[in-house]
């Protein structure tokens, strides 16, 4: 079944259009890979898709329903979870309060959503650390809480917008290894990435987005050979890791 | 009729005046952008040097310029520097640190509160003063000379300033600033100096305002209250951040504040201008020329 | 466990403590002070609830304890309606105008915001002066309304000596931090803190950040207004430049902010510092140096912002807890 549609997506920053005429879809259980050079679109895509900004054409349906132009907040509540590029922790709070953020997304009740944060964490291996305040963690550390946050929401679909940006090669790694575990558990992962390995070794298709553009989509070994993608490319993100 | 239109004219002359006491406000925003809730407090300590000037040298109130712009300068430059500099630094990636408009309200608080110590809650007026209760007949009208000053220094001052920023090298660095700080930090400017600048400029320019209407107006401790909600209201109005947009809300309260009291008790006049102001801020909180920020 | 009972002992000594001063504090002078203390404790823990929690900063909250001062007074002036009904009523007009303040505004950040709620205060003052009639109630614009004081007695919120406002005031604030605290533990406290720093995540986290400040500000609106009905039996007279003064919606703004927004201790320990602080300097210098507890004021609220932005209640939380350390090993051993 097709979780995510978007169909002929278009996003128009006065002059810039960021995204045109985007279309893409991705199966229920699937991890889906989005990946193209800075500037390309994909947070702005990202950002259509979650409701944050409105569209300025085309649709996107979320299993089979229209959602373009409603609310973040209500994107949450239908199963729709994202992460930020840039990470926005509560940082003042504790890592425990953030997640708990999340969880009260599905209950009401401080208990329960105490309990499901302490799950997530467990994890997402922060469970050592859910006193700390969040502004104190490691970039390492706000990825994953970031993702914790948003596993919290109980999700259907989660967008992963470069949680693997300035981590260690060992805690890609590690990255790799949560992201296929929360697909086991049944969550539909969307992902951006500029780490090629990590991309290719997760996604079991990737799109590529070139200034608002789709100039290719397949398996990752058709993607890496595709002529396109290499000139978009040349010379630059395959040279990283 | 006739007095419609002597009250109209009345009206635009004190509504520069108001843009001018918004000047400084609106500056400082564009750069900063935070309000600065001491700025009718400068205003005062801006009214206070100039009336001292005035009082004991006994030179024309105009000549007070050259010593209120330098010291109001210096003022802002070191009350931003010393007191509001360090909250920029600990709220660093705060985009809109609150703490700021706090710590200037305390700035207000204590200003207010030193000068009712050091010069009693007494009023003074300038009654000597070559411009004091001056009219120029035009018709049957009657036109306020010291008013009429008042407006063409804030055309002059808003100029001025608007001269500075689009042409100086200085004011170019100050617009990089305000348009994106760590950008113009990465080009080298130093933003902190380029802040302690520019409020600087913005106290100035209240210090200018200061002298305009000391020759028609009295001075006291609290008297900056009695402006500084309008100087907020003047520069929502005319967009916050915008130099032009300040003198033109400032017309519009004038205007307001002179022709109103034909058709209402001239208390309603300031319930209206309330009115307007939220209305502005719900409907188009950029004001009539502001850029449009996410707030 | 030792720890938990100690903290118990305190409560339990807190609460005999506040019980039992009026019958230690004779004079009317300083009971009156106490009173006012726990009555801008009682207000600034209800700011606190937009001002804290939320992240904004209303500048305007005098207009709420107008509105609740008014609304009783002119029932019970005019049509005999007991002020503790007025009370409610009052509570209740303050909150749909705290939603219409909210509505536009809480869309907006900061500065905007601040300044909205001091226009919409400011202008509601100015309006309020204006109007000596508005319809059949009677408001008698600048000069305000007096309470005389008859029917003394409970029901009439009417007493001849302070100790009964000062229980009554005293319950209100208990009452008021239970609410927070229950608050800052539901899913609103968290939905309000999560709004309040950083709006964008928190509406990918299935939060309405609007929707839950309005409701924040309803509550804080409505339990504000109590207190105004309070202001006017205890000072039986009330005006707009007091009851509605800029002034009073900036000390709240203060104390809560000295002390530490967000916080449930911040307020009252705000309140319980810089309250004393005016009111002596009022009774020992007010003639010689007029302002000075003002001038103390903004002195304070500077060096707190900037060396303890969270307020006094950071480092006293984390003294009181070592107290705690302390004590509860000492008896272990
Ligand atoms: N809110 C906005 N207003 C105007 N332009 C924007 C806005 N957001 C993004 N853009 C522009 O849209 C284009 C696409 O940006 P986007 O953030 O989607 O790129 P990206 O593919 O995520 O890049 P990166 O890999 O650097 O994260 C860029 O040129 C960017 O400057
Ligand atoms: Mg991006």
């Amino acid at each position: 079944m097709k979780l995510l549609e978007v169909k002929s997506l278009t996003k128009q920053f006065g002059g810039l259009r960021a995204v045109s005429a985007f279309d893409l879809s991705i199966e229920e259980g699937e991890i889906f890979g989005l990946i193209g050079p800075n500037g390309a679109g994909k947070s702005t895509l990202f950002n259509c898709v979650a409701g944050v900004y409105p569209p300025s054409g085309g649709d996107v349906l979320f299993s089979g329903k229209s959602i373009s132009g409603q609310k973040p907040w209500n994107l949450c509540k239908r199963g729709l979870a994202r992460t930020f590029q840039i990470v926005k922790p509560f940082a003042s709070r504790s890592v425990l309060y953030n997640v708990m953020v999340g969880s009260f997304a599905t209950t009401g009740k401080s208990a329960a959503a105490e309990r499901k944060a302490r799950e997530v964490l467990a994890f997402l291996h922060l469970d050592k650390k859910t006193e700390i305040l969040a502004g104190n963690l490691t970039i390492a550390d706000r990825k994953r809480l970031e993702i914790a946050r948003a596993l919290a929401t109980e999700p259907r679909l989660l967008l992963l917008d470069e949680v693997m940006a300035g981590l260690r090669p060992t805690e890609v790694d590690e990255m790799v290894a949560i992201i296929r575990t929360i697909r086991k558990n049944g969550i539909t992962v969307f992902v951006i990435e500029h780490i090629m390995r990590a991309i290719m070794a997760l996604s079991d298709r990737i799109a590529v987005i070139h200034f608002g553009q789709k100039i290719a989509e397949g398996t990752p070994a058709e993607v890496a050979s595709d002529k396109n993608v290499i000139k978009a490319y040349l010379g630059e993100e395959y040279a990283v890791s | 009729m006739i007095t419609i239109l002597e009250d109209t004219i009345n009206g635009i002359l004190m509504g520069s005046i108001y843009g001018l006491m918004a000047l400084g406000l609106t500056v400082i925003f564009g750069v900063l952008k935070v309000i600065n809730f001491a700025h009718g407090s400068l205003l005062m300590v801006g009214m206070y040097v100039a009336y001292w000037a005035v009082q004991l040298t006994g030179l024309h109130p105009y000549l007070a310029l050259i010593l209120v712009v330098p010291v109001m300068y210096l003022f802002g430059y070191y009350l931003q520097d010393i007191v509001i500099k360090p909250i920029y630094k600990a709220e660093k990636q705060v985009r809109e640190p609150i703490t700021v408009i706090i710590v200037t309200t305390g700035v207000w608080y204590i200003l207010d509160n030193l000068s009712l110590l050091v010069f009693t809650p007494q009023y003074r007026s300038l009654p000597d003063n070559p411009l004091r209760g001056k009219m120029i007949e035009i018709g049957s009208m009657l036109i306020s000379v010291p008013k009429l000053w008042g407006a063409v220094t804030a055309v002059l001052t808003a100029a001025a300033i608007y001269w500075f920023l689009q042409k100086t090298r200085m004011g170019r660095a100050i617009r990089a600033t305000s348009l994106d700080r760590e950008a113009a930090s990465l080009m080298g400017i130093r933003q902190y100096s380029i802040y302690n600048i520019t409020f600087g400029i913005g106290t100035a320019a209240a210090g200018v305002a200061g002298v305009t209407i000391v020759p028609f107006f009295n001075v006291f401790p609290t008297v900056g209250v009695l402006f500084d909600i309008k100087c907020f209201i003047i520069v929502v109005l005319g967009g916050l951040g915008s130099i032009g947009g300040a003198i033109l809300g400032g017309i519009i309260i004038g205007i307001i504040e002179s022709v109103g009291p034909q058709f209402m008790a001239a208390t309603w006049t300031e319930a209206i201008v309330y009115g307007l102001f939220l209305i502005f801020l719900f409907v188009r909180p950029s004001g009539l020329f502001g850029v449009k920020y996410d707030w | 466990m030792t720890r938990e009972r100690i903290q118990i002992f305190f409560l339990i000594a807190a609460a005999g403590g506040a019980l039992g001063l009026p019958l230690v504090i004779t004079s009317p002078t300083y009971l009156h002070i106490l009173i006012l203390l726990f009555f801008y404790a009682y207000l600034t823990t209800s700011w606190n609830l937009v001002g804290g929690f939320a992240g904004v900063l209303p500048l305007g909250h005098s207009t709420f304890v107008g509105i609740g001062a008014y609304t009783s007074t002119i029932l019970s002036l005019q049509y005999g309606i007991s002020p503790w009904i007025g009370m409610i009523i009052g509570g209740v007009l303050a909150a749909i105008a705290g939603v219409v303040i909210g509505m536009p505004t809480f869309k907006m950040r900061g500065a905007y915001f601040a300044l909205a709620t001091i226009a919409f205060a400011e202008g509601f003052r100015v309006m309020v002066e204006n109007i000596d009639y508005l319809g059949p109630f009677f408001l008698n614009g600048p000069r305000g309304l007096q309470i005389p004081p008859l029917n003394v007695g409970l029901a009439n919120f009417m007493f001849t000596g302070k100790s009964p406002y000062y229980y009554i005031i005293l319950v209100m604030l208990a009452a008021v931090l239970i609410l927070t605290y229950a608050i800052s533990r539901s899913k609103l406290g968290y939905q309000l803190v999560a709004g309040g720093e950083e709006p964008e995540a928190a509406a990918a986290l299935g939060i309405n950040v609007a929707r839950a400040k309005l409701i924040a500000m309803a509550m804080s609106s409505f339990l504000t207004a109590l207190a105004g009905t309070f202001y006017a039996r205890f000072t039986l007279f009330i005006h707009p430049k007091s009851a509605m003064s800029l002034d009073l919606s900036f000390e709240i703004a203060f104390i809560a902010l000295i002390g530490g927004r967000g916080s449930i201790a911040g307020p009252v320990l705000g309140a319980l510092l810089l309250r004393p602080v005016g009111d002596f300097s009022r009774i020992y210098f007010g003639d010689k140096l007029p302002g000075l507890h003002l001038i103390i004021f903004g002195v304070v609220l500077i060096l707190v912002m900037i060396y303890q932005p969270r307020g006094l209640q950071e480092p006293l939380t984390r003294a009181y807890h070592r107290l705690l350390d302390r004590l509860s090993g000492k008896i272990e051993k």
